[in-house]
């Protein structure tokens, strides 16, 4: 032991030995190369900042990249004169003269380092700069990145936006090679993916003279860009959902019921990505538009929940497909009165009727004889009240509401209990209906390359589950579900040429009669015998038949439209089946 | 006997001349132009710091050092809860420090002296020349060492793995099963990095490698150097260093304060400086050579282990030896929770030193 001790001591020796030798090198041999670069002050870095990747839609076209600009930076220690400095910029850039003392003072962090004063300059800003340079010591125009945003706000829910990097996050994330004046993922799939989109900075160390400017280049960095990201959005189907939506405050979402993939995603009221500070402040912040009305809004379903109740009904029993229920208009329970949404009644139907019609009375006494639990049980299958994993940030559950919480069974059967979900929810479950029971993991990224071209990932469809429903069960529902839209209450998406089979749902906020906006909601699928689109269409103030419409009105464009569209989203997995034109009004 | 006199005395009194010179140097960062805009300048906090230390010394001195051994299980208990606290609620620069009302500290410097005491107590109470016995150790050491390298704190990290090599090897463990333990861990480390998240690996390749951040940390590493290099042997005067008061490098009361000693010191200082540890080190040397109880010994070992390998990290680091690490300086690095460790560890060796002459 006491050899072991004498060993390690010396060993302590030999390291005080190596440090003191380093410091003779650096104090006695190289004292004069130090002492002069310390003199003069003169070593500063330049950053360009983080390149990003480019997002493209999923035929290559490209929705986002940088660009680039020049912006405006300063070099704290370097300007002489603040007072002047800033009044001659004050002056030639119309910037306020106090807030750029402010930001000349901030001693807070390196006086070396160029810190970023206006982003993306004008040619003609560039050239008044140019024109008072000999004023303007310490002040210096330099290259750097802007992120455009080639569609403004069409994509804005999805690509999101990216921001600068905050003193709190630089903190924790300094050891990442970030730095003050960077810009990270904020939101959407900017902020998802932020690790694979983000390169990393380049830039120089430079030598400076007396005024500032650049003597020598001591080192240089070569950015490296970053991943590129291949969506399974199509650009097309999006703009025409954006255009459809218009001005309407409300929610459109398409997926492939095949996979998951979704090929648009609209949520208005939206933003423009390259002016985020616009629409935090009111009127604009006033009907939120950061919020993700797809993912985060959530509703009660209305009667797009008959289709949850139906295949409880059906599975378990209880009800047979010819079984008919008397509606009269209302229905008696207890001191309570519910009421159908058609006064006088739909008299005797079966559910071959009742779902096109969409009939209360009739779901309502299935929903109560069928109970709290099992219908919860069904709501459950369907994964409602969990996220659907989604590759978004901030996506909320909806609410699956405990059997005393839920509103009652006749309620919740009609979906105005206390059950919410969101439109993405929405169109998981249409889409599992659609394929026959599959419930798909909806995704937006499709694929990630890096510059090279070389695939670092590459996403598949991922099924979160099956689950089992009876052809018997399927069969009637499909059907009820193409009468809804043929004669029944989505008659409004009836469009020549394509099967569409859907449900409508209006979240009623009050009474039938009052005049309060309501939730129109439609969620359906095309064409009937063999979907290979999903859709749920959600208006914040409307009617489902209004909801109906849009969704028949993109369908028709979709399918009707140049070739390009409809290839890559059918083109896939199989042949483009020969459209049924014409066939209106024959099964 | 004598010698063992000087040796408790003299331990004292360089570890006072330590502090004091850690205070001026802090005295003289303050007078440049980055200063700190509320509360107390550094050096005052210092002082302050300075105080609590002696008060908790006076304290400590008396407590007899194999208590710590007998709390052994319950410390390493408490410094994993706080080290799992940090990971949830840290605060602060790179999420290190915890807040408990107004007092913030990082546990992980504590854990520092726990970890040896822990080790220590084990050591000493099996048999060393075991596979397995060392094969516990590392189990103990390993547990806290992934909570601070998921911090991720890599230059402490990096200590807990000397001290624990170093430990192991003192108190005797066989050379051939610490190269099988070290050929383990380098076989396991592919794996670790491969659970790694992208932007920790990152992180780990800056710090072994700044000069991919030449913009960054390694612009730092050059300005660290200019800042020892213009001390020359003389240095440019006390109060009149010209590169730390312009504020070329961010930590320069902490991680880089050795910088500031070699600017206006020059290498005269730094030589000081150096005798003074040295002076330090061979005390506990002795202590830990004098004593005849084993537990005693590991702690006064694991203690000089973990004074040595942090004044070389450190200053390796400024000198542009070592990776940019964020390992205090002993005695001179602002900072309460180092401050407390320094003067926990040596209350402790003042106590083994003073057990030892009743033999």
């Amino acid at each position: 032991m006491e050899k072991r001790l004498k060993t390690f001591f010396n060993v302590g020796r030999i390291l005080f030995v190596i440090i003191i030798i380093q410091c003779v090198n650096l104090q006695v041999f190289h004292f004069h190369y130090y002492r002069r670069l310390s003199d003069q002050n003169c070593i500063r870095t330049i950053d360009l900042g983080i390149p990003r990747g480019k997002i493209l839609d999923r035929n290559g076209r490209i929705l986002v990249e940088d660009k680039t600009c020049f912006n405006l930076v300063f070099v704290p220690y370097d300007i002489k004169n603040p007072l002047d400095v800033a009044q001659t910029l004050a002056e030639i850039l119309n910037l306020d003269k106090n807030e750029l003392l402010n930001m000349f003072d901030d001693v807070s962090s390196n006086p070396f380092e160029r810190r970023i004063l206006k982003r993306n300059l004008t040619q003609s800003e560039i050239a008044a700069v140019s024109e008072y340079a000999f004023k303007l010591s310490g002040i210096f125009v330099q290259a750097g990145l802007n992120r455009q945003y080639l569609l403004g706000e069409t994509f804005s829910h999805v690509l999101g936006y990216t921001g600068e990097i905050s003193q709190d996050e630089l903190a924790v994330r300094q050891n990442e090679g970030l730095k003050a004046g960077h810009y990270i993922g904020r939101y959407g799939i900017e902020k998802q993916y932020d690790n694979y989109l983000m390169g990393r900075s380049g830039g120089y160390q430079i030598e400076v003279d007396a005024h500032g400017h650049q003597r020598k280049i001591l080192k240089e960095i070569a950015m490296v860009p970053g991943n590129n990201i291949v969506l399974t959005l199509d650009q097309s189907v999006q703009e025409i959902c954006k255009n459809v939506l218009g001005d309407r405050q409300g929610s459109i979402v398409v997926m492939d019921p095949r996979n998951g993939e979704i090929l648009a995603l609209v949520s208005n009221p939206s933003f423009d990505p390259s002016n985020i500070a616009k629409y935090l402040k009111p009127p604009y912040s006033n009907k939120k538009p950061f919020l993700n009305r797809v993912i985060a809004g959530q509703y009660a379903p209305g009667s797009i929940f008959k289709i949850v109740t139906e295949i409880a009904a059906l599975e378990t029993g209880e009800i047979g497909e010819h079984d008919r229920i008397e509606c009269t208009g209302t229905m008696e329970i207890g001191d309570r009165i519910f009421h159908c949404w058609k006064e006088e009644g739909h008299g005797w139907i079966d559910i071959n009727m009742a779902l096109p019609f969409s009939c209360n009375i009739f779901f309502g006494t299935i929903g109560l004889n069928l109970g709290v639990e099992k219908i919860l049980e069904y709501a459950k299958l369907f994964d409602f009240g969990k996220p659907t994993g989604i590759d978004l940030p901030g996506e909320k559950t909806g609410n699956l509401p405990s059997p005393e919480g839920s509103g009652g069974a006749i309620n919740l059967a009609i979906g105005q209990g206390a059950l919410t979900v969101t439109p993405i929810q929405l169109c998981v479950m249409i889409s599992a209906v659609a394929n026959g029971g599959n419930i798909w993991k909806p995704y937006i990224a499709k694929r990630i390359i890096a510059p090279d071209g070389k695939v670092i990932k590459d996403f598949q469809p991922g099924i979160k589950k099956t689950i089992f429903i009876s052809d018997e069960t399927l069969t009637v529902l499909k059907r009820g579900l193409r009468n809804v839209v043929k004669f029944g209450t989505g008659a409004a998406a009836n469009i020549p040429g394509i099967e569409i089979a859907g449900k409508t749902g209006t979240a009623q906020v009050a009474q039938r009669d009052t005049n309060l906006p309501t939730r129109g909601a439609f969620a359906c699928y095309a064409p009937a015998d063999t979907p290979n689109i999903a859709m749920v269409v959600l208006l914040d103030e409307g009617s489902s038949s209004q909801a109906a419409r849009m969704a028949g009105s993109i369908i028709n464009r979709l399918y009707m439209s140049e070739k390009t569209i409809t290839e890559t989203i059918i083109g896939e997995t199989e042949p483009i089946q020969s459209l049924p034109i014409g066939s209106e009004g024959f099964e | 006997m004598e010698n063992k006199i000087n040796s408790g005395r003299l331990l004292l009194i360089v570890s006072f001349i330590l502090t004091i010179i850690g205070i001026l140097l802090l005295f003289s960062a303050s007078k440049g132009i980055v200063s700190v805009k509320t509360g107390l300048p550094f050096y005052m906090k210092q002082i302050i710091w300075t105080f609590l230390c002696i008060l908790l010394f006076i304290w400590l001195k008396d407590f007899d050092y194999r208590n710590w051994g007998k709390l052994a299980n319950i410390l390493y208990f408490i410094c994993f809860l706080l080290l799992l606290m940090v990971l949830l609620v840290g605060t602060g620069r790179a999420g290190r420090w915890l807040k408990i009302g107004w007092f913030n500290f990082q546990p992980s410097e504590f854990t520092k002296f726990v970890l040896i005491i822990v080790l220590a107590r084990y050591f000493s109470l099996r048999n060393i020349e075991r596979f397995s016995t060392l094969f516990g150790g590392i189990i103990i050491t390993g547990m806290l060492f992934l909570l601070i390298l998921a911090q991720p704190n890599l230059g402490t990290a990096f200590l807990f793995i000397v001290i624990f090599f170093t430990m192991a090897y003192l108190a005797g463990a066989r050379g051939k099963h610490l190269l099988i333990l070290f050929l383990i861990g380098l076989l396991m480390s592919p794996f670790l990095w491969m659970g790694l998240k992208d932007y920790q690996k990152q992180r780990i390749m800056v710090f072994l490698n700044p000069w991919t951040d030449p913009l960054g940390k390694g612009y730092n590493i050059l300005q660290s150097k200019i800042t020892i290099g213009s001390g020359g042997i003389f240095g440019k005067g006390f109060l009149r260093g010209t590169q730390t008061k312009l504020a070329f490098l961010p930590e320069f009361h902490t991680d880089f304060i050795f910088c500031l000693l070699a600017e206006e010191f020059g290498l005269i200082g730094v030589a000081v400086l150096l005798f003074f540890y040295y002076v330090f080190l061979s005390q506990i040397w002795k202590i830990s050579m004098t004593t005849q109880d084993t537990f005693g010994r590991l702690v006064a070992m694991g203690i000089m282990v973990m004074f040595i390998t942090q004044i070389f990290v450190n200053i390796g680091m400024a000198c542009g030896l070592l990776p940019v690490a964020g390992i205090p300086l002993p005695f001179l690095s602002y900072g309460g929770s180092a401050l407390f460790v320094c003067f926990i560890s040596v209350a402790t060796i003042y106590n083994i030193y003073k057990n030892i002459t009743l033999f």
